[in-house]
C-alpha cells in the first residue's frame, strides 16, 4: 500500500541502505500534515451516511432519465447499488486521508472500474454529478477546517478525474 | 508493505467500514509521538555499525569455538557474512519501527529467514543470542542508557567526545516497547 511512509522505505530498502536523515524528514513532513488529513477522515466518517445519500440524491435529480424503464436506474434494487457504490468511494477516501495518499482509491476503487462500467453498460457522468455535489456541499468551518476540507477535496477531485 | 496508516485502511476495508474515531484517535497517538520514533530511529541508524560488531563480538566471546577452525565464524568470509547479516537485520528493524508496523520485516526478512539459514548450516541459537544483544544496545542507544551517553551527562567534554545525540529526554517506553517487540519478532522467528 503506497504512503509516504512505505515510499521511503521501499526506496531505502532497492539501495540496502539505513534509513537516512532525508528520509526520515520526508516521515517528518507527511506527519506534519497528517492532523489536517485524519479530522477530514473523521468528520467523513462521522457524516458519512448523509454524505453518500446527498450525493446520490444530486447524481439522480441531475439526470433523472436514469429511472426510465430500460436504464441503469430503472429498479430500486440498481439505485441501491448506486448509493452502495458512491459509498465504497467515499470509505475509500476515507481511507485514503488516513493513509495520506491515493493507495486505497487506486487499488481497491479505480484499477479496473472503467472496465467494469464499461461492460455492465453503466453511464459515470452520474457518478461524477454525485462526487461533484460532495464537493460543493463541503463548507468551512462548518463542517471541517480550511485544510482538512482542501485534502478531501482534493480526493473528491482525484475520484472525478478517475471517472471523467 | 503496510505501516500504521495503512494497516488501519487494510483492516476497515475487511470490515467493509469507514476508519472511525477509534482508530484514528490510536493514529493520532503515532502522530503525536512521531519525533520520539523518528529520534528512535536515527538512534539506531547512527550507531547501527556499532551494535552489530559489538552483537556479533559478543555471540562470539560467549562461545569462542565460533572462530576457531571449523567454526560457523572462520574464515574472515564467514565471519563477514555474520556482520552482513547482523546489519540487514537490524536495517529491517529499522523499517519496521519507522513504518510502526512489523509487514516489511516479516516480509522482506523473515519470511523463510530460519529454513536458509538451516539450509546453510547456521547456528540459529547464536543468531539468535546476537540479535538479542542487538536488542539491548538498540534499546540503550533509543534510550540514552548505553554507557557513553551514561558517562556524557555528568561531563560536558565527554559528550562532545562521545557523540551523544542532541535530543530531549522524554518519554520513550512506548516506542522502546515497540522497537523491543520487533526484536523479539526476529528471536522468535529463529527459534
Amino acid at each position: 500500500m503506497k504512503s509516504v511512509v512505505t515510499t521511503v522505505v521501499t526506496a531505502a530498502d532497492a539501495a540496502g541502505r539505513m534509513p537516512s536523515a532525508s528520509d526520515l524528514e520526508s516521515v517528518q513532513g507527511s506527519i506534519q500534515r497528517a492532523s489536517a488529513r485524519l479530522e477530514a477522515a473523521e468528520k467523513l466518517s462521522a457524516g458519512f451516511d448523509a454524505v453518500v445519500k446527498e450525493a446520490g440524491d444530486a447524481c439522480f435529480a441531475k439526470y433523472p432519465y436514469l429511472k426510465q424503464g430500460g436504464e441503469a436506474g430503472d429498479n430500486q434494487g440498481k439505485v441501491d447499488k448506486c448509493y452502495r457504490d458512491i459509498g465504497h468511494y467515499m470509505r475509500l477516501i476515507n481511507y485514503c486521508l488516513v493513509v495520506g495518499g491515493t493507495g486505497p482509491l487506486d487499488e481497491w476503487g479505480i484499477a479496473g472500474a472503467r472496465e467494469v462500467y464499461r461492460t455492465l453498460n453503466i453511464p459515470t457522468a452520474p457518478y461524477v454529478a454525485a462526487f461533484a455535489q460532495a464537493r460543493e456541499r463541503g463548507c468551512s468551518p462548518r463542517d471541517m477546517s480550511p485544510q482538512a476540507l482542501a485534502e478531501y477535496n482534493s480526493l473528491l477531485s482525484y475520484v472525478i478525474e478517475s471517472l471523467s | 508493505m503496510l505501516d500504521a496508516f495503512s494497516r488501519a485502511a487494510v483492516s476497515a476495508d475487511a470490515k467493509t467500514a469507514c476508519i472511525g474515531a477509534g482508530e484514528i484517535a490510536a493514529l493520532k497517538q503515532y502522530i503525536a509521538k512521531a519525533n520520539t520514533r523518528l529520534d528512535a530511529v536515527n538512534a539506531i541508524t547512527s550507531n547501527a555499525n556499532c551494535i552489530v560488531s559489538d552483537a556479533v563480538a559478543g555471540m562470539i566471546c560467549e562461545n569462542t569455538g565460533l572462530i576457531q577452525a571449523g567454526g560457523n565464524c572462520y574464515p574472515n568470509r564467514r565471519m563477514a557474512a555474520c556482520l552482513r547479516d547482523g546489519e540487514i537485520i537490524l536495517r529491517y528493524i529499522a523499517y519496521a519501527l519507522l513504518a510502526g508496523d512489523p509487514s516489511v520485516l516479516d516480509d522482506r526478512c523473515l519470511n523463510g529467514l530460519k529454513e536458509t539459514y538451516i539450509a546453510l548450516g547456521v547456528p540459529l541459537t547464536s543468531q539468535a543470542r546476537a540479535v538479542a544483544i542487538m536488542k539491548a544496545s538498540s534499546l540503550a542507544h533509543i534510550n540514552e542508557t548505553n554507557t557513553e551517553a551514561q558517562m556524557a551527562e555528568s561531563n560536558q567534554m565527554l559528550q562532545q567526545r562521545y557523540n551523544k545525540m542532541a535530543t530531549v529526554k522524554g518519554d520513550c517506553s512506548m516506542v522502546s516497547a515497540e522497537a523491543a517487540s520487533y526484536f523479539d519478532r526476529v528471536i522468535s522467528a529463529l527459534g
